[in-house]
């Protein structure tokens, strides 16, 4: 009895030597943070639902979320890695990432994606905009694809068919300008905005590589000028307030049909809450080409999460959940935090019910097959042609096709002149 | 009677237009904040609303977290205007009275500091909060509110202890008044507009401060205002809506304290302490 005794309080102080130094056991929850930059109140619920759902299928992991802002992500995400208080996952764009990864914060993950990839099969140009340097830095989520934007009944009233070619464009916008309406909408901002409208001409004008294959500069060419010439001729029938637009006001300009037409990711939402919401009015198209150019197409933005933190327990836990996001019962829901906006980047993401069954993927349904449509010939500056360089970061921070764009719009330049200033002004920021 | 008039007409029709240039942004945003969308968007803008809806007000205080943000905003102000007040005016009173080595480079090392853009100062500030467990808290953010509030309102300060005249404080010592006692009984009083005005200026200096609440507040439940609802009214979609009657709350505080503290109660101390 006395040696059981002895064993008993043997046994119980080994184990309270050796419990604290062992690993998560199941009791113990592994902690994620999760940092988005998806803040509106309906987006961050709906996500919160599907962290719940985790959280209670995962008792042994909590996943938590904290939505941040675009605005200070890029301030506040260098200062959080460098305090130590990192977030073990957190939401990216193609151009934020090289930023994090020179912090050395960012794990590789390309053998986690090409798990997912057997599972669910990204589309390659998904992937592509965050692998360089020998390794995938990020998992695509979603992708966002500008599109041109009309209403089908002002077409028709003014006998204007849907361009497809540059001169068919021109034409349109001309015959469309009337009182009171503007044949388009084109921003003139120095900001994100423009960077992106301004490179759409660029992608249709043939001129959507800015880097030589060897990492030099290649903005200043025939076609790059052609790209900002004509941005200059659809901006004379532009709003006057133009040059202070960001994606709000060019939506306004379209749902109170002052703008004929916008390049935007989606009106969809604002169209069906702010204007008419009649979906058999509602036109969207890719946007017209230069005659001759051989792939046309539109910018893309794939948003994607990057895995910060080194620790295996809490590296296992954040792909658990990031496998549980892309499972096609729960991806269409998660896309769905925004319909109409966030476009799948999986195949079976694509034909997945929960993304088409969403009551405004229903009523717009051609719409968003269209977007679909238009957003497989995405692309984006300094993450094409097989080559991402990641000083494109610098170049894109400082919206420097945007100032480009003011230099001819806003300044008189002439686009060649203001092409080779364009130039200089990104070689100086990348030095 | 006439020659009355003749000043009188300009002079009512100025005050007409700065009101009009005044008045006329509150009114916009007011206006709008309970027209339906389409009207917020409409082609051709509505003096006055052609429809009228709360759904904005609703949206925002019902089902946003905007209510929080509001309360941790209070908290914030109000915890900076009175920890501003506080130290602004000993050491103003300081700076103003006493002599020491070094007061005329103290003066002027404060007045740097208000000069020195703070931006710059968010990483390591950042750091220096991380140490100290103070990110994601809201004390961090009156830390750093009162830093830029304070060495203007010390400068202020100082300027209207100035106009005091000497001899008060004198007369008061000779009372047996100790240091504490004048400076509470004696020129807090006359410097009441000072005070006033500073402590309206750490209000607003807080309440609207975003750069740092942006970077040092990380959760929702502690976010405040100005990045609050920068948050809720989106980015690619935005809701004009929201965005307005966000504004219109946004105002009031500032609105009801220059109401209340803007005018009675310098014009109640100052009457108090001529007499």
């Amino acid at each position: 009895m006395r040696n059981n005794l002895a064993k008993s309080i043997v046994l119980l102080v080994i184990a309270l030597l050796i419990l604290p130094h062992m690993p998560a056991t199941a009791q113990e929850k592994v902690s994620i943070t999760f940092w988005h930059m998806e803040q509106p109140p309906y987006r961050v619920e709906r996500f919160q639902t599907l962290i719940d759902e985790f959280n209670a299928a995962n008792p042994d992991i909590e996943v938590k979320q904290e939505a941040q802002n675009w605005g200070e992500i890029y301030t506040k995400a260098p200062a959080a890695i460098a305090a130590g208080n990192a977030p073990e996952l957190l939401f990216a764009i193609p151009d934020f990432t090289p930023i994090l990864r020179d912090l050395g914060a960012v794990q590789p993950v390309e053998d986690f994606v090409a798990e997912l990839d057997a599972q669910h099969k990204f589309y390659p140009a998904a992937v592509a905009q965050y692998t360089y340097d020998d390794h995938t830095w990020a998992v695509p989520l979603w992708n966002m694809a500008h599109s041109l934007w009309y209403r089908k009944s002002v077409f028709e009233e003014a006998g204007v068919e849907v361009p497809a070619t540059w001169d068919e464009w021109l034409a349109a916008v001309e015959t469309l300008t009337k009182e009171g309406q503007y044949g388009i909408g084109v921003p003139a901002n120095k900001q994100l905005y423009t960077d992106q409208t301004v490179y759409d001409l660029m992608i249709n004008g043939g001129a959507d590589e800015i880097y030589n294959p060897d990492g030099t500069l290649r903005f200043n060419n025939p076609q790059t000028v052609e790209a900002f010439d004509m941005y200059s001729q659809l901006y004379r029938f532009s709003p006057p307030d133009s040059p202070g637009w960001t994606w709000g006001e060019a939506e306004a300009c379209f749902a109170n049909r002052t703008c004929a037409m916008i390049l935007q990711f989606t009106v969809i939402t604002t169209y069906d809450t702010q204007a008419e919401g009649d979906p058999e009015d509602l036109g969207v198209a890719p946007i017209p080409y230069k005659e001759g150019v051989e792939t046309p197409g539109t910018i893309s933005y794939v948003n994607a999460v990057m895995i910060l933190t080194d620790d295996p327990a809490k590296q296992a836990a954040a792909k658990k959940f990031i496998s549980f996001l892309l499972e096609p019962e729960n991806y269409g829901r998660f896309l769905n935090a925004e319909p109409g906006l966030y476009l799948p980047v999986t195949e079976d993401g694509s034909t997945a019910e929960s993304y088409w069954n969403d009551p405004l993927v229903v009523k717009y349904k051609s719409q968003v097959e269209v977007m679909l449509d238009n957003s497989t010939s995405g692309r984006l500056f300094g993450f094409t042609g097989g080559n991402t360089f990641p000083s494109i970061a610098t170049i894109s921070a400082q919206n420097l096709l945007a100032q480009t764009l003011q230099m001819v719009v806003i300044d008189g330049m002439s686009p060649a002149d203001a092409v080779e200033e364009g130039q200089a002004l990104m070689e100086e920021a990348i030095e | 009677m006439a020659h009355r008039l003749r000043h009188a007409v300009p002079l009512g029709f100025a005050v007409l237009i700065l009101m009009t240039v005044v008045i006329a942004p509150f009114y916009w945003i007011f206006s709008a904040s309970v027209k339906a969308p389409q009207e917020i968007i409409a082609r051709k803008p509505t003096l006055f609303p052609q429809s009228f809806t709360l759904e904005h007000y609703d949206k925002l205080l019902g089902h946003s977290n905007f209510p929080t943000y509001l309360q941790n905003s209070l908290v914030v102000a109000f915890g900076t205007m009175v920890i501003t007040v506080f130290l602004s005016t000993l050491a103003a009173y300081g700076l103003y009275r006493l002599r020491f080595p070094g007061r005329n480079l103290l003066f002027r090392v404060i007045l740097i500091t208000y000069a020195f853009p703070g931006v710059l100062l968010l990483v390591p500030l950042y750091d220096m909060m991380s140490t100290l467990g103070l990110v994601d808290r809201l004390v961090a953010l009156v830390i750093v509110d009162v830093t830029l509030a304070a060495p203007f309102a010390v400068w202020m300060l100082q300027a209207f202890f100035r106009t005091i005249p000497q001899e008060l404080e004198e007369a008061a010592a000779l009372d047996g008044a100790s240091r504490l006692g004048i400076i509470v009984r004696i020129m807090l009083p006359l410097a009441a507009p000072g005070v006033a005005s500073i402590a309206i200026f750490a209000f607003i200096t807080s309440w609207t401060e975003y750069i740092f609440a942006s970077i040092l507040i990380i959760s929702d439940a502690n976010r405040t205002v100005p990045v609050g609802l920068a948050g809720i009214i989106g980015q690619y979609q935005v809701d004009w809506g929201l965005l307005l009657a966000g504004a219109t709350v946004t105002a009031l505080p500032v609105l009801v304290l220059f109401g209340l503290v803007g005018r009675n109660f310098v014009e109640g101390l100052t009457a108090g302490a001529i007499q």
